[in-house]
Formats: C-alpha cells, sequence, structure tokens
C-alpha cells in the first residue's frame, strides 16, 4: 500500500536537494554533469532544489563526517514527507577508505534510512542516472550477490 | 543595436549546427569507453585464496577468515574504489574490472563476492598451511622447475616451523653437522 502511494507520489518529476557530507567533490562533479545539456535529467522532470523544503529527494555524497551528521538529520527532517534518500558514492554506500574512520560515520546507512546506493568513485553520470531511475522503479537491479563453495 | 543582432544571429547558426547533444542513455544502452574500470568479477575458478588482493586493497574490503577447514574470502565492494590494485597483484589473474557501472541497488548486501576455499593443514602439528589450489600450484612450479615427479615433494603441507623441525631431523643433515 505505502509502496503505491509512494509509487503514485513519484510518477511526474522529482526535486533534489543535494548534500554533500564530507565528500572530496568527485561525486558532486558528477552530480553537475548529470544536471548538465549533455545528460540532461531535466528531461525526466528531474531538477535541483535550492532548499530541502521543496525537495522530494535527498542526494546525499560523502562519508558523513561527525561535525555534518547532525545537520543532515535536520536536513532529513526538514524535506517533508514522502521523500528518497539517494545514496552516491563508494563512500555513502559502504564508508569508502574511510570507513573505519573516527571522524565518519561509516556510510550513510548508519545515519539515515536509504532508498538506493549508487556505488562508484566517483559513479559515472549513467550510473547516476540509472540509480534514480531505479530509484523510481523504472528499471531493474542488475547487480547480485555471489558466493562460491569449493567441493 | 546592429552589431548586437549579427552576434545573435551568428549565435543562431552555431546552435543550428549543433544539433542534439543530449545522450539518449536510459533509452538507449550505452557502453563506457576506453580503460573503464567498473564492477569487479572474480573468476571462482582460478582464484587459489593467497589474499594477495587483501593486502594491496586500500579500502580493505577483502576480508580473509580460516574457518572449519574452509578459507573465507569476502569481497565487500561497497566501498570500492576501483582502482585495480587487486587485478594488478592477483597472481592467477583471477579478478578482473568489468565495464559494467550500473550497480545500483537498494541492498548492500547485493555487492557482497564469497569464496570458500579448502584448507589444507600440518600433517606434524596442524596449523594452516594455505589451501589446497594454493598448494597445488605450487607443487606443479616446482615440479616443473627442478624437473621432478610433483608426488615426490612431500613437504608442503608441513607449516614453516614443522619443515625446520623435519629438516634438522634428516639423517643425512645431522651428519654433515657432526662433521
Amino acid at each position: 500500500m505505502t509502496n503505491r502511494i509512494l509509487n503514485w507520489c513519484f510518477k511526474k518529476s522529482i526535486w533534489v536537494y543535494h548534500v554533500n557530507t564530507g565528500s572530496c567533490n568527485g561525486c558532486d562533479i558528477e552530480i553537475l554533469d548529470v544536471l548538465s545539456p549533455y545528460y540532461d535529467v531535466e528531461r525526466f522532470g528531474i531538477r535541483l532544489v535550492h532548499t530541502p523544503r521543496h525537495a522530494d529527494a535527498l542526494l546525499v555524497a560523502g562519508p558523513v563526517t561527525r561535525q555534518v551528521r547532525e545537520r543532515v538529520l535536520r536536513l532529513y527532517d526538514a524535506v517533508p514527507d514522502p521523500k528518497l534518500v539517494i545514496g552516491v558514492g563508494s563512500c555513502t554506500s559502504g564508508g569508502g577508505i574511510w570507513h573505519d574512520s573516527y571522524a565518519t560515520c561509516g556510510g550513510l546507512g548508519n545515519v539515515l534510512p536509504v532508498n538506493i546506493y549508487i556505488p562508484g568513485c566517483p559513479p559515472r553520470p549513467e550510473a547516476i542516472l540509472y540509480g534514480v531511475a531505479q530509484a523510481l522503479g523504472i528499471v531493474p537491479k542488475q547487480v547480485e550477490a555471489q558466493a562460491y563453495i569449493e567441493e | 543595436m546592429f552589431k548586437h543582432l549579427v552576434s545573435e544571429l551568428k549565435e543562431t547558426l552555431i546552435c543550428l549546427k549543433a544539433g542534439q547533444v543530449t545522450l539518449g542513455y536510459p533509452f538507449v544502452p550505452h557502453s563506457p569507453e576506453g580503460e573503464f574500470r567498473g564492477l569487479v568479477r572474480l573468476d571462482m575458478e582460478k582464484c587459489i585464496g593467497c589474499g594477495a588482493c587483501a593486502n594491496a586493497c586500500p579500502p580493505r574490503l577483502i576480508t580473509l577468515e580460516d574457518t572449519d577447514g574452509y578459507r573465507r574470502l569476502d569481497f565487500n565492494l561497497t566501498r570500492c574504489t576501483y582502482c585495480a590494485r587487486c587485478r594488478d597483484v592477483c597472481p592467477q589473474q583471477a579478478i578482473t574490472l568489468t565495464g559494467q557501472f550500473e550497480t545500483a541497488t537498494p541492498d548492500l548486501s547485493d555487492l557482497h563476492i564469497v569464496i570458500q576455499l579448502k584448507l589444507i593443514h600440518c600433517r606434524r602439528c596442524g596449523k594452516v598451511v594455505g589451501t589446497r589450489r594454493a598448494a597445488l600450484r605450487v607443487k606443479n612450479e616446482l615440479a616443473q622447475k627442478l624437473e621432478i615427479d610433483p608426488d615426490e615433494i612431500e613437504w608442503l603441507n608441513l607449516c614453516l616451523d614443522c619443515k625446520r623441525l623435519t629438516a634438522l631431523e634428516r639423517p643425512g643433515l645431522s651428519k654433515e653437522v657432526s662433521v
């Protein structure tokens, strides 16, 4: 039921608010690339907004440093329901090379409920596009866990 | 005024010439060009579980664990930086970086590769020596270099300490030492 409501809410266009939580700017540059005419996400109705109160989705990059943790939580509260949280980059999904640092929270999953992770260091603009489309339920998931035991 | 008009007309011409620049990506498949490094792929049949990749990985995403007669390598690709050092150090060329970039997932457990390989234990003290596949590789290479039968090599299932002890206990060696 909630899924159906969410699907109905995000049918048209989502407005995203870009949050940098201590990323190295690699992911931020790729996000800006997605907004450029070459990739042009505005044809899907996705656009950047200047305040979280207008946003449907948070586009978060970075490993979430200790300093920025409280601000991210406040941003999350400021976004009206229903909301999407999209983690961009390896830092956001698993903590990146700072996964065991005292200064970071080791990934966005430890701070907020995340709807979709887009790993990559940085992810290609196409990968970000694919991730957002997947969060909206347009395209299927392509990765799956692999396991092997020697006989 | 006239100058301005001319420049605007010029701009229009340029824009008309450029045509469409936007990629059709989500509707048209896109394959990355050049040496793009995407998702890690592990050849399960080739891997010998030596752990060279775990040693070289900058984000330390490969964990090694020896339990219940198996060595367990867990690739936690959520924090992979796609540097390809694991590929460069792999003695078996078991790791390749594919061109796959569409790795978005709502569940992080999708980005795990787990491989379990059989261990061999020291025949004297029972300590872990290494994986069976690694021992097999060493055996074959040694046999090739020394030009002997691979079954003649009997030191491979001994740990480092026991190898020394066994060497000391060899009658031929003790004779040499006493002289």
